[in-house]
């Protein structure tokens, strides 16, 4: 068994916890000491990573990507590679035509982190040429 | 926040107004309590009596949507009774005159009627607040999600200047952020004025650091502030957005009127959703980016306190999904801008050189269960874990802390003989957010499922012939969702309150938009509604059943339909 | 005298989460991604009113109502608790009848029994459900261990003692001050 150190990934509180991993699945939290739990955690910190394991308890995870070709018709499952291009293509179709104000991105409150946060943004004052970039810090 | 959750606890008086730590930070809630054990004086203002209302020394109930005409009251009190600090107002900051001038017809007793609270109360409570050795102002989305939720902002932090609670262990204002990473997607620029480290858009000099980093023409970068996620759906129905890259986040049930947020990913040429779960807001894309999830990769965020911390990888992803800042990169350089990053700690580096305020802040500092408060300018200092210690408020020039407080405004929308009870959203202890992660694990389901609830007085529910447990219609102008009715003698009579992630009892069909005009929240705290009761609850059952099954069998078979384009021909 | 488990309405902030580790430390399996709405059936329960939230939980009566009313003898004090033998338990539910904190609920929950014709048949059993102090948990009960307010104790005969002695002193102390004041 295995321990990774965690943060919680819900409210802002910021708790240390411990996944305790077996044969490469998580098989319960554990409270951490850190600084602002002092090796306390609460409903959610110790019950809340199962969803990791797509229960579909609610709504399945994302496995693959996927397009749309044309609205209202069923997502077509793609590779990687053809999704990235997609994207890359009609993202610059619509900045050539529209202009870079015309693409709005968001950054993520939640799970994924500060360093995508920074890609993000970084993406779109960059690589787009806008400061459309905003995250759900209102709700 | 100003200070540390460390400082919450050694506090000697919290005044929390408009946060129910209980359910939104069990664990902040936690600090509350031990303050309480510790002798600390606590005040709570709030319509709600909440659970941190039971344990303090005094508890306003203030009525929906008066928090800046009891905060003017307060400021009147402070000078009116003079006991704020005439030192520290004289030394440390500026505009005194003018705070009179807004509060002068705010007396406690003139205020009694719009606040709800006897002017006695008023009064008590800044004498508890001024008279304390330290005092920590907490406060929520109770005061954000208004209309005048800046200004009210602004007001609270004029208590903190006017009685010397800034700088100094104990004392603070305490803003809870919600979400575990809402400090850090800040902190790294996700906000349309502000580059990485806060560091403004519109400054010259700034934005030709960032293109020397980036290797791009300075010329090259946006000079005005971008647009803010709540106005994107008028902004797309209007057709100047045309394009929305989504990532991690569920707008179709985050925001407020839901049917305008609909309306807007509608009438957009490309929507680009990357998440780990299939959403409401997914669904509607034309492109999905599946993503890892928390567990499943590494990273660092910022806590409430502003303290940075990391997380580690648990688990090996199973599905053919990309970390986040891949698949952007991989589109970046797709565009003929050539972006990669080997793992987060590269990322993590380039912007420490960016941002002064997280230069030393490194990946060792950090370590296993280190926590690091910005500001942190070299590799030698420690962090900060209360801000102002010098007394200098850099946001001006004169770096003197500014004294401001506004007329207040009723709400918006307020009740009227159809819709004669007002709506606020609010937390549920055991759900998070539009709930793809907690609604999927087990314990957490079992514990509280759709329909969700309206909590209500059980003599407004008396009134309306509404029994305990039984399902109800609620109205607004906006919609109308079916919920359970649950009876709480803790809840202001006239105001019924609904937590955000429901699908079937979603209170955002019903919420309306009237945003506050600077940082365009919407004013999700307030709305006029109706509570209907239903007769027939056998059929009320199955039909709010039918809705969550479908919708959970619809977005199922969103996913599993997909199949490669070769294998659909 | 028997142990049994208090919360501190002062801490207490009604968050439930006692009642989640309750449920998963009573699975075989102790496995949190098992349970459900059906089978969620804690043995501690939070209760909120008008001025009070705390969790309530079996206070293992000395003269245990439920154990003298128990017809098939399934209720015994035994390992320092009043223990529930499920083995015996008929679910006749007079134990809830006589139980004057509500602390005890008969559940049911699926079994897989042989029916002696080589048949197995899954039929529902009833058991008596309240706290057990977690007896077979070498960490002790579940719930003390994760409130996150530290609200709920195990109160044994010397913390007992040292509640009451805390409360005479302050009884006679205040009262004694008002007495020559």
């Amino acid at each position: 068994m295995e321990k990774a150190t965690v943060v919680c990934p819900y409210c802002g509180a910021g708790c240390k916890m411990n996944l305790v991993v077996d044969n490469g699945k998580i098989i319960r939290a554990e409270a951490a000491n850190g600084y602002t739990n002092q090796g306390e955690l609460c409903l959610k910190g110790y019950y809340g990573w199962d969803f990791l394991n797509d229960t579909k308890l609610l709504t399945p995870r994302l496995r693959e990507p996927m397009i749309r070709r044309s609205k209202g018709v069923p997502f077509e499952t793609v590779s990687w590679d053809e999704a990235i291009k997609f994207v890359a293509k009609r993202f610059s179709e619509i900045k050539q035509k529209f202009g870079p104000r015309s693409i709005m991105t968001t950054g993520s409150s939640r799970g994924t982190g500060n360093e995508t946060n920074y890609v993000m943004q970084k993406f779109a004052r960059a690589v787009i040429g806008t400061n459309n970039v905003d995250c759900c810090a209102r709700v | 926040m100003s200070v540390s959750l460390d400082d919450i606890e050694n506090s000697k008086c919290l005044f929390v107004f408009g946060y129910n730590g209980a359910d939104s930070h069990p664990i902040v809630a936690r600090r509350i309590v031990k303050a309480r054990q510790k002798g600390a004086k606590i005040v709570v203002c709030d319509p709600r009596k909440i659970e941190t209302a039971r344990i303090a020394d005094q508890f306003l109930q203030l009525h929906n949507g008066s928090n800046m005409a009891l905060i003017n009251a307060f400021i009147y009190t402070l000078i009116e009774e003079e006991l704020y600090d005439k030192e520290f107002v004289a030394k440390y900051t500026e505009g005194f005159d003018g705070l009179w001038d807004v509060v002068k017809d705010y007396a406690p007793e003139a205020v009694e009627a719009a606040t709800g609270v006897p002017a006695a109360q008023i009064r008590q409570a800044m004498r508890t607040y001024a008279g304390a050795e330290s005092a920590v102002i907490m406060w929520g989305m109770g005061v954000t999600q208004y209309g005048q939720g800046t200004e009210t902002v602004k007001s609270l932090a004029a208590l903190a200047l006017l009685t010397g609670n800034l700088g100094r262990a104990g004392a603070g204002v305490a803003p809870v952020r919600g979400q575990n990473n809402v400090q850090g997607a800040c902190d790294m620029g996700v906000l349309p004025d502000l580059f990485p480290g806060y560091q403004s858009v519109a400054d010259p000099a700034i934005r030709e650091k960032f293109a020397k980093a980036w290797g791009i023409d300075p010329a090259q970068m946006d000079p005005e502030p971008g647009v803010r996620l709540s106005l994107v759906p008028h902004l797309a129905m209007e057709g100047k957005v045309k394009a929305y890259y989504i990532m991690g986040e569920d707008p179709m049930q985050t925001e407020a009127d839901t049917s305008s947020v609909r309306k807007g990913l509608e009438a957009l040429d490309l929507l680009v959703v990357q998440d780990i779960f299939m959403t409401k807001t997914a669904e509607m894309a034309d492109v999905i980016l599946p993503a890892t999830s928390w567990g499943e990769h590494s990273g660092v965020y910022t806590c409430c306190d502003r303290g940075f911390q990391r997380f580690y990888k648990a688990v090996e992803p199973k599905y053919n999904v990309k970390r986040d800042w891949e698949i952007i990169s991989l589109i970046a350089t797709e565009m003929g801008y050539p972006m990669h990053y080997d793992n987060d700690q590269q990322i993590w580096d380039e912007l420490r050189e960016l941002c002064p305020i997280y230069y030393g802040v490194t990946y060792e500092k950090m370590g296993e269960l280190g926590h690091i408060q910005w500001p942190c300018p070299t590799l030698e200092h420690p962090g900060t874990p209360i801000l102002y210690t010098d007394l200098k408020f850099t946001a001006v020039a004169s770096g003197k802390g500014q004294l401001l407080t506004h007329q207040w405004r009723k709400p918006a929308e307020l009740t009227t003989p159809d819709y004669p009870l007002v709506l606020s959203t609010v937390r549920e202890v055991g759900h998070y957010s539009c709930r793809s992660m907690t609604g999927n694990c087990a314990a957490l389901k079992a514990l509280a499922d759709e329909p969700g609830f309206v909590q209500i007085h059980p003599d407004n529910a008396r009134q309306l012939g509404i029994q305990d447990q039984a399902l109800v219609w609620v109205e607004s102008r906006r919609g109308k969702v079916i919920t359970r009715a649950n009876f709480n003698e803790r809840v202001n009579r006239g105001a019924v309150y609904m937590t955000y992630q429901w699908w079937v009892g979603a209170c955002n069909e019903l919420t309306q938009e009237n945003m506050d005009p600077v940082t365009n929240t919407p004013e999700t705290k307030y709305c006029a509604v109706t509570l209907k009761s239903i007769d027939d609850q056998n059929w009320a059952e199955s039909h709010a059943e039918q809705i969550y099954q479908d919708l959970k069998a619809r977005l199922r078979s969103v996913v599993e339909n997909a199949k490669p384009a070769a294998v659909a021909m | 005298m028997n142990r049994f488990i208090l919360a501190d309405a002062n801490k207490c902030i009604g968050c439930r989460t006692c009642e989640v580790a309750c449920a998963v430390a009573h699975r075989p399996d102790g496995d949190v991604t098992g349970v459900s709405a059906v089978n969620f059936n804690p043995r501690i329960h939070v209760v909120k009113g008008g001025d009070i939230s705390t969790a309530t939980a079996c206070r293992q009566c000395e003269d245990a109502p439920c154990a003298n009313v128990c017809p098939n003898n399934a209720i015994r004090r035994e390992h320092g608790f009043v223990h529930v033998l499920q083995d015996r338990c008929i679910g006749c539910k007079t134990c809830v009848v006589a139980c004057p904190y509500g602390a005890m609920e008969v559940v049911t929950h699926p079994v897989v029994r042989n029916t002696g014709a080589a048949v197995n048949v899954l039929v529902e059993k009833a058991q008596a459900n309240k706290c057990d102090l977690c007896y077979t948990r070498p960490q002790g009960p579940a719930c003390i261990e994760v409130c996150p307010t530290e609200a709920l104790r195990c109160i044994d005969r010397n913390e007992l003692e040292a509640m009451s002695a805390e409360k005479r002193r302050r009884a006679a102390l205040d009262a004694g001050a008002q007495l020559y004041s």
